[in-house]
């Protein structure tokens, strides 16, 4: 059986979609009662994300006699298309990974791997191939290496206490600003 | 839709100007919330790796820009016009005027409009359907999303698509049922007077004024006295069918309107096939008709008449005989050939007396539904009584010298029609 491009793209979606809620909530000891409910909140909506994009955007023809059952499955698919399931999943994720203490190796790769599943999540809804993303490879690949300098920088041992901390950030998003700066497109 | 109001009236096929409604795209969105929620992480846990996290996702943010085609143009042709049901068809779709956008394009379809997977996006595409049920269908709307080079803004439009008819899917036949009595028009069958054919019927004595190249050279020699060949003559008939559209029940592409369409369909193919003349006559809360001729022409004639809006019947059409329609309708001598579930008294009626006016009808049952109900004995009671008196209103048609065949729209024409196809059929007055 051969497996059309529009099912890859669900499929790879899906994928990360799973790893991402696997990695943030790996271990989840140590998280207390709101880690699993985040855990909860985030495979829902891992798992709702999917199921829209299976169903597509397109809703069916209206039809005045359904009986009840399918009228119920009828608008229980128009909840799940139009609810932003994807950027649940974003929001649980990222809020279950910072539950955990600092691992900026861990938290960066987390970030990789949401970035993919948001772009393998649009190329699955707009049914446009991997070769609509080329123009973007450039800041995607700076993106990527600001990422990996953040979370250099993270890990370098540091003085401690708040005032520091706050300048990594402040040095972090100056990079951002910087490296935006520089890349802006003509 | 504004958008749609926006358009501006164009013949099939020609380019028209659509204004598409620019808004942040969903993935623009889903870049704003990772961005947003990994600088609010990392302000209030103080870990600058969360920057880094929302780092692509501002980077791809900030590469965004305004400039957006104000209009582009759509054009919107079909390979076909008139299909059949089921027949493949594609829509060509070409859009222009949206700059370094990239396009893509989603048909909205209407009821029994089935769109197949085809080139998901570009400027110019080819997008197959198929209709899957008879009728004049318009085949939905055409959405156009144009998206920026970084897919952060896309812009909607909305077209119509064309209208096209959809002829029911003629049913296979390719025999036909041929009355004894023909009327004096040339044609392809045979008749029992002799003539001009090419059919052999007999030898007779030569008498003055036949033709001497006919003469059979080895009867005369046996007998001493010049024979000729005789032929018999080459008629035409005149055909019409009555589709009984009165009651359209059971599945919806397979009632019995369905049947007595795609009957009717095949049939007229097959009469006009062998220069018959054929009429139509579609029975419903009014009568539609058109005169019997002869062509490929006139099949597209019988074509367009079964998909003709009929709209709602008032009450005056509501009593509308077939036996009143002119007589070029009509013709006397012809084979009525009739395509009925037989579920409405008037058409019963209707057929009687047409019997009773000396035509010769053939009545080709398409009846493949029954009432529903529960399942409990008052329901099975009446259920049983309704088989009951359609099993009596075939017996009295069969009684009045109605032949009747059933048909469940599955097979071949020809099989029901076997016995009336194999040899004539005498016309009784």
């Amino acid at each position: 059986m051969r497996i059309g491009p529009q099912a890859r793209a669900v499929g790879a979606a899906g994928l990360l979609a799973a790893a991402c809620v696997a990695w943030s909530a790996s271990p989840l000891s140590g998280t207390g009662g709101l880690g699993g409910l985040l855990l909860a909140v985030a495979a829902a909506c891992a798992a709702l994300s999917v199921t829209r994009l299976a169903l597509g955007t397109t809703p069916g023809e209206p039809l005045v006699y359904l009986n009840p059952v399918l009228r119920a499955g009828r608008a229980a698919a128009g909840h799940v298309r139009g609810t932003p399931w994807a950027e649940g999943l974003v929001i649980a994720t990222l809020v279950l990974e910072a539950l955990h203490h600092s691992r900026p190796w861990h938290t960066g790769l987390l970030g990789a791997a949401l970035l993919a599943y948001l772009l393998a999540v649009h190329l699955a809804e707009s049914r446009a191939r991997l070769a609509v993303l080329r123009p973007q490879a450039p800041l995607l690949a700076a993106g990527v290496g600001l990422l990996a300098l953040a979370v250099g920088a993270a890990m370098l041992p540091a003085t401690t206490g708040s005032a520091a901390d706050l300048m990594a950030i402040l040095a972090a998003l100056a990079a951002v600003a910087a490296g935006g700066l520089a890349l802006r497109p003509p | 839709m504004a958008a749609q109001r926006e358009q501006q009236a164009a013949g099939p096929g020609a380019a028209r100007q659509v204004r598409p409604r620019w808004s942040t795209s969903a993935h623009a969105r889903r870049l704003i919330t990772l961005a947003l929620t990994g600088l609010i992480i990392a302000l209030i846990t103080r870990r600058p790796e969360f920057v880094g996290v929302a780092a692509p996702a501002v980077l791809l943010l900030a590469a965004r820009r305004p400039e957006r085609p104000g209009q582009v143009g759509v054009s919107v042709r079909t390979s076909a016009t008139r299909l059949s049901e089921g027949e493949d068809a594609d829509l060509a779709v070409t859009v222009t005027g949206y700059g370094d956008h990239s396009v893509g394009l989603m048909v909205h379809p209407r009821y029994a409009v089935v769109p197949e997977p085809g080139p998901p996006s570009g400027g110019e595409s080819r997008l197959p359907f198929r209709v899957d049920r008879w009728g004049r269908r318009s085949l939905g709307l055409l959405e156009i999303t144009l998206w920026d080079r970084w897919r952060l803004a896309e812009g909607h439009a909305t077209v119509d698509l064309p209208t096209v008819d959809c002829y029911p899917r003629p049913a296979t036949q390719r025999t036909t049922v041929v009355l004894s009595r023909l009327p004096s028009r040339l044609g392809e069958h045979a008749s029992r007077s002799p003539g001009d054919g090419v059919e052999f019927t007999g030898v007779r004595e030569f008498v003055p004024g036949h033709r001497q190249r006919r003469v059979n050279w080895p009867a005369t020699t046996r007998r001493g006295r010049l024979q000729l060949n005789t032929f018999a003559a080459e008629r035409t008939q005149n055909v019409v069918i009555l589709a009984d559209a009165s009651s359209d029940v059971g599945e919806p592409g397979s009632t019995p309107v369905d049947l007595a369409l795609r009957g009717a369909a095949a049939t007229a193919h097959a009469y006009l096939a062998v220069r018959d003349r054929v009429g139509l006559v579609i029975y419903e809360h009014s009568v539609r008709w058109l005169a019997p001729g002869l062509g490929a022409r006139h099949y597209y004639r019988i074509m367009d008449l079964m998909l003709a809006d009929h709209g709602l019947a008032d009450a005056r059409s509501r009593d509308v005989q077939i036996l009143r329609l002119p007589r070029a309708g009509l013709p006397p001598g012809s084979l009525i050939l009739v395509f009925s579930p037989l579920l409405d008294r008037r058409m019963v009626e209707t057929l009687r007396d047409l019997r009773e006016r000396g035509f010769s009808v053939l009545i080709i049952d398409v009846l493949n539904a029954e009432p529903s109900g529960r399942r409990d004995s008052l329901s099975g009671l009446a259920r049983r009584i309704w088989r009951m008196e359609q099993e009596a209103i075939r017996f009295s048609l069969r009684e009045l010298g109605i032949p009747l065949v059933r048909w469940d729209g599955q097979q071949s024409l020809d099989e029901p029609l076997a016995p009336y196809t194999r040899r004539v059929m005498v016309s009784r007055r």
